[in-house]
């Protein structure tokens, strides 16, 4: 701005302006002011906002519904052990025919059993019904649900059965369009009306050359129609099943059909197979079923055609019984010999039991409504029996030789080889012939991961997980009808105990952070004394000489210089050069069957050691400078030698700032990845670091490594790893605060 | 220096208690002696870095790769023999060539037709006879000058062409530098310029904490957050799921509170006279900061600039975990410059993202692969020591102005 003219026409040209204009100027001045301030605080909160993205990002991950799909059913494997048990009862009598339970107890006054209600109905001169938990089983109480032992029946069918076989589809139609008017006289209680249109819907859907809408119905005549129908499974349906049938012969149908009462369970392993066209079931098909069906390129359908109570029966003459608690009937069927021993008020002779056996659908309904047992909470010993029923001889030794099972007894093993593997020096004994046998607990995780063997095959993360979770239960039902959904935390007390797995549901960080907490304590022991030692030096004694100079340079310079680099440095050095160091093998620590070379956790504490080094002087530096020279001289001039006087007088009053500026080195160097992975840390292990010339991994390795999986689910657990991690990180922190404060109200 | 007697003065003549030169101390030699080696360890690391870098680099270029030529002898030969009857099959030779018959190493001195003279027994290996039949291997090494002018990284071929690493490298560090450089600047002048001190005290520590996050936790992000974001926005079919644009900018977000606390030590430096008398002048906040501030804290911005292209350069995790795992050959004149060689939606393997995965796999010390590596490493280390360099010349620079 060239002011130098002299008075020049001043509305035209100067560069001041004026009035009105001056105060746009100052106007749009701060306008662009405040612009500009926005954009700075937008910038700190974008930068903010990511770290609040990666949070979230991280804990979305770590929890969600997800579908699992277990091999076995776990409540299938918990009921067969109350089955077994109700079965091996003394004095019972099991049958697949209720009508012979029915009359076993019509014959004997101590008989107790329970079956279909309609078989109480058809012989209820003989019988009398018994309430549970004060209700009796009728329409209203099935209906609402009040009766507690209230189950659906079932008829299966298939797409392929009812295109290719019209008698069968024609009948599914007439026993649709009026199973609800005749099951009255059977004895059963009617479908929900909601179930009942669903049904009559899936029939209208396995019908499409009808046209038919939603919602309309059509009841087709069976007038002159000829074929076969073969009905098999459940005894509880077969009495409804039966009268249908007959109730369509009547109504025209001209062929032929088959009716048997083989069990739930029998019914639809022939209908799977191909040797019937329905399976009358009193359960819901099971997962198991499904994929056995759908491997014979049956697609099973469901039809609900009725509702069940399933009636508790004993001889009409037994006059001390009128109804029973759920807890009565555990006794009763299990552990109870006599009446009284239930009931003192009841008599003292012995109960005769009459069940339906173990192919039936009524067992499982049973031992399920009235046991309630889950796998979990079994007691050891079936656990036990169930893992040996399951997994093959070899495999059972393999895994009594890594851990008993129990302290005196062997279940796999025998003695003889037993005693001759643990003969065997120290070196080879197998774990197991030392180690305490399995609890309760590592039987179950056991039986889950060698039996059961859930596989999560759809993660939902937790965002979907809490906002959706209809859409999630309506989606995973579509696409996995035999999964199975529930809500998980990937971060888990398990997950933090266990060794790594390659299956993701079973894999822990345990062997991590174990590798982690050795290899920082070999960084602390050698970092802290020397980095502490180079910062006295430069500080203390150092004169400003060129050497010392150029000390101070590197130091900074090294500071800088990229974490690969030095485990580079550690590759060539530790892991190769100093093998002999490194491996222990000149201390002769080194074991026979891990080959751990040079990459063991010294290799790895002394290489990220290096790296903090530089960090942890100049840290040093700063806290020693802060400490008032006065001290300093004070000490000298009391007659305190240099050293005296440093260690004494200067280290107490900069160690809080030593100590704080060493934990946040440490904190980098917990989370250092990039040179343990140059330097070697081992891929997969799964024994826990002993010493400092073992193999390791550590907690970045970990995640790494997941993070690099393609599977869904190893993303799940290393957002559950980082966690973890980061808490190490947080208590460090903290604690590096706690120390602070704690010297510092000390030293003044 | 007990005295047993109060009563006589602290100079006895017997005593010699008046002799107040310094005294040998022993141990405190060796306590000082201990803590000069402390110093001196951090040399020693330089220097080591120095001489593995450099000596596994010389090893890389020196290196024989044996490169079967596919041509016979036709003749046997003893070991005094120095004339070789050739087929005419394979690749033909040329003087000087250094060639393997068996384990002999020999050097070619003449060539005639269908017969080579060579020097038997070279390279410490003993001349011995061989049958008709062997064919002959000749010595390739690696030059400075191929690697440099190649484009395409494949060592299982031979090929080392730095340019597809060095250019990941530097496309990750561009994009991570302009995300890192607004935003941290911006947050830097915020903080020091405008924020309260109640506001300052808030926000500083969340910066922090994202300072302190591992940067394997970065590399998650970027790939599980920043890729699907990316992929999103413009279009699956055009991002690909590792690709350099989400690592540069996840390695963008993690230098921000590098560069912003750099930048506002930088600017607290700036004595408060010359904001004060450009307020005086009638300045704004804004010109006060952008005008009068910046300008006298330039040179340690410029540092923190520097130092965080450094940091970018030698960032890890992130890269190895979400840019790519293979190097992203080109061939110039073939592959389009904008569509493919610097698409940031492509993967390409950084150096470092070369390094860490290739000696996370079972590497055996006695290749060239692993040579190769610390040639890289070499790079990587001057490029990162200059950048240091400069960026502590610039902090000293604004030092001197103003302490």
């Amino acid at each position: 701005m060239d002011n130098m003219q002299p008075i020049p026409n001043q509305s035209e040209t100067t560069p001041f302006p004026e009035g009105e204009a001056l105060k746009n100027q100052i106007q749009w001045r701060h306008r662009q002011g405040l612009a500009w301030r926005l954009l700075f605080i937008a910038a700190l909160l974008i930068a903010i906002s990511s770290l609040i993205a990666l949070l979230y990002n991280i804990l979305n991950d770590s929890f969600g519904y997800v579908v699992v799909i277990n091999k076995v059913d776990p409540q299938r494997l918990a009921l067969d052990v109350v089955e077994e048990q109700i079965l091996n009862t003394a004095n019972t009598v099991s049958s697949e025919d209720d009508f012979e339970l029915a009359n076993g107890i019509a014959n004997d006054s101590n008989g107790i059993g329970f079956f279909g209600i309609a078989y109480y109905q058809e012989n209820n001169e003989t019988l009398k019904l018994l309430a549970v938990d004060g209700v009796m089983p009728n329409a209203e109480t099935a209906a609402s649900g009040e009766y507690p032992f209230t189950r659906p029946l079932y008829l299966y069918t298939a797409d392929a059965v009812l295109q290719n076989n019209q008698a069968a589809n024609i009948f599914l139609n007439y026993l649709l369009n009026n199973v609800n008017s005749e099951i009255e006289t059977v004895g059963y209680f009617p479908a929900t009306s909601a179930a009942y249109a669903a049904a009559q819907q899936r029939w209208l859907s396995a019908n499409p050359g009808l046209g038919l809408q939603s919602g309309q119905w059509v009841s087709i005549e069976p007038d002159g129609m000829a074929g076969t129908i073969r009905v098999v499974g459940s005894s509880t349906v077969f009495p409804l099943t039966q009268h249908m049938l007959e109730q369509y012969q009547e109504a025209g149908f001209a062929g032929n059909f088959g009716n048997e009462s083989v069990g739930s369970s029998a019914g639809l392993a022939a209908f799977c197979s191909g040797q019937a066209d329905f399976a009358a079931s009193s359960r819901p098909i099971q997962s198991g079923e499904i994929e056995a069906c759908r491997n014979n390129g049956r697609f099973p359908l469901e039809f609900q055609i009725g509702t069940d109570a399933l009636a508790i029966v004993v001889n009409n003459q037994n006059s001390a019984l009128n109804e029973v608690s759920t807890e009565q009937l555990q006794q009763i069927f299990t552990t109870a010999t006599t009446w009284n021993e239930v009931n003192e008020a009841w008599p003292a002779q012995a109960i005769q039991r009459y069940i339906p056996g173990a192919d039936s659908g009524t067992l499982d309904f049973f031992a399920e409504a009235v046991y309630q047992t889950s796998l979990a909470s079994l007691p050891k010993d079936d656990l036990v029996r169930l893992l040996a029923t399951n997994i093959s001889t070899g495999r059972g030794r393999a895994l009594e030789r890594e851990q008993r099972f129990y302290e005196s007894a062997l279940v796999f093993e025998d003695p003889a080889t037993w005693n001759e593997v643990c003969a065997a020096p120290a070196g080879e004994r197998p774990s197991g012939c030392i180690a305490e046998p399995r609890t309760q607990e590592e039987v179950y995780d056991l039986l889950l991961a060698e039996v059961i063997q859930p596989d999560v095959v759809k993660v939902y993360n937790l965002q979907n997980s809490l906002l959706n979770r209809t859409a999630i239960a309506t989606e995973a039902a579509a696409l996995y009808p035999n999964g199975e959904i529930t809500f998980r935390s990937w971060l888990s007390a398990d997950f933090i105990t266990d060794p790594q797995s390659s299956t993701p549901e079973f894999a822990g960080v345990r062997t991590a952070i174990f590798g982690s907490l050795w290899v920082i304590f070999i960084t602390i022991l050698f970092s802290f004394p020397i980095g502490v030692g180079a910062a006295i030096y430069l500080e203390e004694y150092a004169a400003d000489n060129r050497l010392n100079r150029i000390l101070q340079t590197n130091i900074n310079n090294l500071a800088g210089v990229p974490s690969i680099i030095y485990g580079m440095l550690g590759l060539a050095i530790f892991v190769r050069v100093l093998e002999q160091l490194t491996s222990g093998a000149i201390f002769g620590a080194v074991e026979s069957t891990a080959s751990a070379n040079g990459r063991t956790i010294i290799s790895a504490g002394l290489t990220l050691g290096l790296l903090i080094l530089p960090l942890i002087i100049i840290n040093a530096q700063e806290a020693l400078r802060a400490v008032p020279n006065s001290l300093r001289q004070a000490g000298l001039a009391l007659g305190a030698t240099q050293w005296q006087t440093i260690w004494y007088h200067v280290l107490p009053s900069a160690l809080p700032g030593i100590l704080t500026g060493t934990i946040l080195a440490v904190s980098r160097a917990i989370g250092e990845t990039a040179p343990l992975v140059v330097v070697g840390a081992s891929t997969f292990i799964t024994v826990d670091p002993s010493g400092p010339f073992s193999k390791f991994t550590t907690l970045p390795i970990q995640i790494y490594q997941w993070t690099s999986r393609p599977q869904a689910e190893f993303r799940n657990i290393a957002a559950a790893a980082i966690i973890v991690l980061l808490a190490m990180l947080l208590s460090l922190n903290a604690s590096a605060i706690i120390l602070r404060n704690r010297y510092s109200t000390r030293s003044i | 220096m007990a005295t047993k007697n109060p009563a006589t003065p602290l100079m006895g003549a017997e005593t010699n208690m008046n002799d107040l030169t310094k005294r040998p101390r022993i141990g405190e030699s060796f306590i000082q002696g201990f803590l000069f080696l402390c110093g001196i360890l951090s040399i020693f690391t330089t220097l080591g870095i120095v001489y593995i870098l450099t000596t596994e680099s010389l090893a890389f270029f020196t290196r024989q790769q044996w490169e079967n030529t596919n041509k016979p002898i036709v003749a046997d030969i003893t070991p005094e023999e120095t004339v070789l009857v050739v087929g005419d099959a394979g690749a033909s030779l040329i003087e000087e060539d250094i060639v393997r018959l068996g384990e002999e190493v020999m050097v070619v001195q003449s060539i005639a037709e269908n017969t080579i003279t060579v020097l038997r027994g070279q390279q410490d290996t003993i001349a011995v006879s061989h049958t008709a039949g062997l064919q002959l291997f000749r010595s390739n090494t690696v030059t400075l000058s191929e690697t440099i002018t190649t484009t395409k990284w494949i060592p299982q071929l031979g090929l080392f062409g730095i340019w597809p690493l060095l250019l990941a490298t530097l496309m990750t560090s561009l994009i991570a530098m302009l995300v890192a450089l607004p935003l941290g600047l911006a947050s830097a002048i915020y903080l020091s310029e405008y924020a309260s001190e109640k506001v300052r005290s808030m926000l500083k520590p969340i910066l922090e904490v994202l300072a302190g996050i591992p940067t394997v936790v970065f590399g998650y992000f970027a790939l599980t957050f920043m890729t699907p974001l990316l992929r999103s926005i413009f279009g699956e079919g055009r991002v690909e799921i590792f690709n350099t644009a989400s690592a540069g900018i996840v390695v963008g977000i993690l230098i921000i509170p590098l560069v912003s606390s750099m930048s506002e030590d930088a600017l607290h430096a700036v004595p408060r006279a010359l904001r004060e008398a450009a307020y005086g002048l009638g300045a704004t906040k804004l010109e006060t900061s952008l005008k009068i501030v910046l300008p006298a804290a330039l040179s340690g911005i410029t540092a923190a600039f520097v130092v965080a292209i450094s940091r970018a350069i030698g960032e890890t995790m992130v890269v190895a975990i979400a840019a790519g795992a293979g190097p992203k050959n080109f061939e110039l004149g073939k592959d389009s410059i904008t569509g493919f060689v610097l698409n940031p939606f492509l993967a390409a393997e950084t150096m470092t993202g070369h390094i860490v995965r290739i000696s996370g796999g079972d590497i055996s010390y006695d290749s060239i692969d692993y040579n190769s590596l610390f040639s890289i490493g070499l790079l990587l280390f001057s490029m990162t020591l200059v950048l240091n360099i400069a960026a502590r010349y610039f902090v000293s620079r604004y030092r001197e102005v103003y302490e």
